[in-house]
């Protein structure tokens, strides 16, 4: 599904990542875990493509196809989703226009006609369910005025609409209660399917207990430096990410 | 600073009948007095006039039968069967008006000019505002409405100004409107042009509301892109009268707003809103003022303008509380949006303030789309020019959901969308 190699991207004239190399294959939950700093985030942000992290060198293959190569939106359609750590706040955009406009993007690239009125509104009501997200999230502008936890959840609310094919959740966990770990949890779990694959971005082993990955990676100094099952995040939980660091450059 | 050249349309004759050409010969004496707007003038400094001066412009005459025709449909298409009043070239027309709902009135102004003048005296100061003189001094067809007291008209009222786009006429429409105790009424004017023609519309409005009144007042102007606008309103506002005013401005080469609302008495209330749209070539200018004369008052001022490429954006926004108006509130801000590299917006607040016990606010921004916005739209499938237009439209319908009139709302939605689609396919 995803084959990143030898990535390195600098922001601002600084490397941050410096020759990171993974694969994640079909159906399978990765978690990248990591200290502040360590590149996690900018991970994140250069597979979604955004243009102010410069790729030197390396290369991304995303079902085969070179991903650095793809526009943002063209990602997106593709199958490719980034559950924001800071879901952007944007006055005046519809919640529901929003997931209908990007919902038709998706179809349209795909040669389908844009969803009708009903069906979207019976598909977004469902979806609403499985995050407790109340009616009023519809007609609000975009994250305007949400709490921590609802900008979060209204993240996995898009990612359940639009089905992608890889899931990168940013930091998903930070800033939420346990009650709503669990809903967003919940909400990811829902999507686990052999044809689908995500990425677990977290600073804490707690949202592991919840989405259980299949391999556990940690990310020091913008590379992997160690690999293992998910026993290795209760391991990082208990011992710190010193003891992985120390380790590596041992 | 004497100037060799003559004030325009002053060389013509007087129109109307003989009793108004003495106010008429008094106004162009006061214009004279005042002089025509200079860029050195710290009011005329971004929006030169220089070039109406120049053009040899002739008072547009009432219009003949072709005009009417013309004018008609473009009323139709305005209005439907919304109540209306409608101006052809600056003449109000009542056979192309509508019957009015019960307790409205519409009077011929000239026929009963010095009752106006003796009972409006000074509502209108020549020397901030040279142009209503000469609006005085060649304005024909003028019509004062009335609002009886108590009197609640719940559909809008249109005020339709049409321009039969003959080249180099002024128009000079005078509408006065007069509210009574508690009467609650809707305006919704707009300003549309028969064709692509150069004119000029120099408008001038002078409302007044006795105590208690409310009045929804939104204007949009649509000129052709030839076309010249200057605008005057005056507001007077009674005790507890409440006023909504809001400002769309699409159209014109050229187009210059005055605003000037007076909270005369405790209680007064105004919210002034508007929406301006430069595109390439277009220069239009929002010079408000709100003085707060008594206790108690409120105003709320939002302007926005988005600003294209090669197009140019004015706001001036003067905020004044005299000695004995303690405990108002005055709230005013101004955000821009530059769509090109090459546009201007000059922005500027202005406050004084003689009171000690008030809240004053007032803010400015300028600024381009937002690079993080754009990047979450387009990380979700939304195609970059789609998520730029999304953004603008966002932006500019923000300041149009005070309009409490939802047909005209979103009429007015669907207009700005739509000018904005046009402005993002402009060549750069």
């Amino acid at each position: 599904m995803l084959t990143i190699e030898n990535l390195h991207a600098r922001v601002g004239g600084r490397e941050i990542l410096k020759g990171l190399t993974l694969h994640v294959p079909a159906g399978e939950v990765h978690a990248i875990m990591g200290p502040n700093g360590s590149g996690k985030s900018t991970l994140a942000q250069v597979l979604a493509g955004r243009e102010d992290y410069e790729v030197t060198a390396g290369r991304v293959l995303y079902l085969g196809q070179d991903l650095l190569a793809l526009p943002p939106e063209e990602r997106a359609r593709a199958g490719v989703f980034l559950a924001f750590q800071y879901p952007i706040e944007i006055p005046g955009v519809n919640n529901a226009y929003l997931l209908k406009a990007a919902l038709n993007a998706q179809r349209h690239a795909r040669g389908e006609p844009p969803i009708d009125a009903f069906e979207f509104m019976s598909l977004i009501k469902k979806k609403m369910e499985v995050v407790h997200a109340p009616k009023e999230f519809l007609n609000r502008s975009v994250n305007q005025g949400f709490s921590g936890g609802e900008k979060k959840r209204n993240e996995i609310l898009q990612m359940l609409m639009l089905e992608p094919r890889l899931a990168v959740l940013d930091e998903t966990d930070s800033g939420l209660d346990v009650d709503a770990l669990r809903i967003v949890a919940h909400g990811v779990n829902s999507l686990r399917s052999p044809e689908r694959s995500m990425l677990v971005v977290t600073h804490y082993e707690r949202l592991l207990e919840l989405i259980v990955p299949d391999r556990v990676h940690v990310l020091a100094g913008g590379r992997i430096v160690k690999s293992g099952d998910r026993d290795l995040a209760r391991q990082l939980d208990q011992r710190g990410y010193d003891w992985v660091q120390t380790g590596a450059q041992a | 600073m004497t100037d060799a050249t003559p004030l325009p349309l002053i060389e013509r004759p007087l129109p109307g009948a003989r009793v108004t050409w003495p106010a008429r010969r008094a106004a162009l004496a006061e214009l004279e007095v005042a002089g025509w707007p200079q860029k050195r003038q710290e009011r005329w400094r971004y929006t030169d006039l220089e070039p109406l001066r120049r053009d040899d412009f002739a008072t547009a005459p009432p219009p003949g039968d072709a005009e009417r025709r013309a004018a008609g449909a473009l009323l139709a298409r305005a209005a439907g069967t919304a109540p209306r009043l409608a101006f052809v070239d600056g003449h109000f027309c009542s056979e192309l008006s509508s019957v009015l709902p019960a307790g409205l009135e519409a009077l011929d102004l000239d026929a009963r000019w010095s009752e106006f003048e003796g009972r409006w005296a000074g509502h209108v100061a020549t020397k901030d505002h040279p142009l209503a003189a000469l609006n005085t001094a060649f304005s024909q067809h003028g019509l004062w409405l009335r609002v009886a007291p108590g009197c609640v008209v719940d559909a809008p009222v249109h005020v339709v100004h049409v321009g039969s786009s003959r080249e180099r006429l002024a128009a000079q429409p005078r509408l006065v409107i007069e509210v009574g105790e508690r009467a609650r009424i809707t305006l919704i004017e707009q300003i549309v042009d028969a064709g692509a023609g150069s004119g000029w519309l120099n408008s001038v409005v002078q409302l007044r509301q006795a105590a208690g009144s409310h009045v929804d007042l939104y204007r949009l102007q649509r000129h052709g892109e030839r076309q010249a606008h200057t605008s005057l309103l005056t507001a007077d506002l009674a005790a507890e009268a409440e006023l909504t005013a809001g400002y769309v401005d699409l159209g014109s080469r050229l187009a210059r707003n005055d605003v000037d609302i007076t909270l005369r008495e405790r209680g007064a209330r105004a919210e002034l809103f508007g929406l301006f749209v430069p595109g390439p070539g277009q220069h239009i200018d929002n010079h408000t003022t709100i003085v707060h004369a008594a206790p108690e008052t409120r105003s709320d001022e939002a302007f926005r303008g988005v600003i294209g490429e090669r197009g140019h954006g004015v706001f001036n926004g003067k905020v004044v509380v005299r000695p004995k108006a303690q405990r108002i509130d005055a709230r005013q801000s101004n955000d821009n949006l530059l769509l090109g590299e090459h546009c201007e917006i000059d922005t500027k607040p202005e406050l004084e303030i003689y009171a000690d016990d008030v809240k004053c606010s007032h803010g400015s921004t300028v600024g381009e789309l937002d690079a993080d916005q754009l990047f979450y739209l387009r990380a979700r499938g939304i195609d970059a020019a789609d998520a730029r237009e999304m953004l603008t439209s966002a932006f500019a319908a923000s300041v149009l959901e005070r309009v409490r009139d939802a047909a005209f709302r979103q009429s007015l939605l669907d207009l700005v969308t739509a000018r904005l689609r046009t402005l993002a396919e402009e060549p750069t």
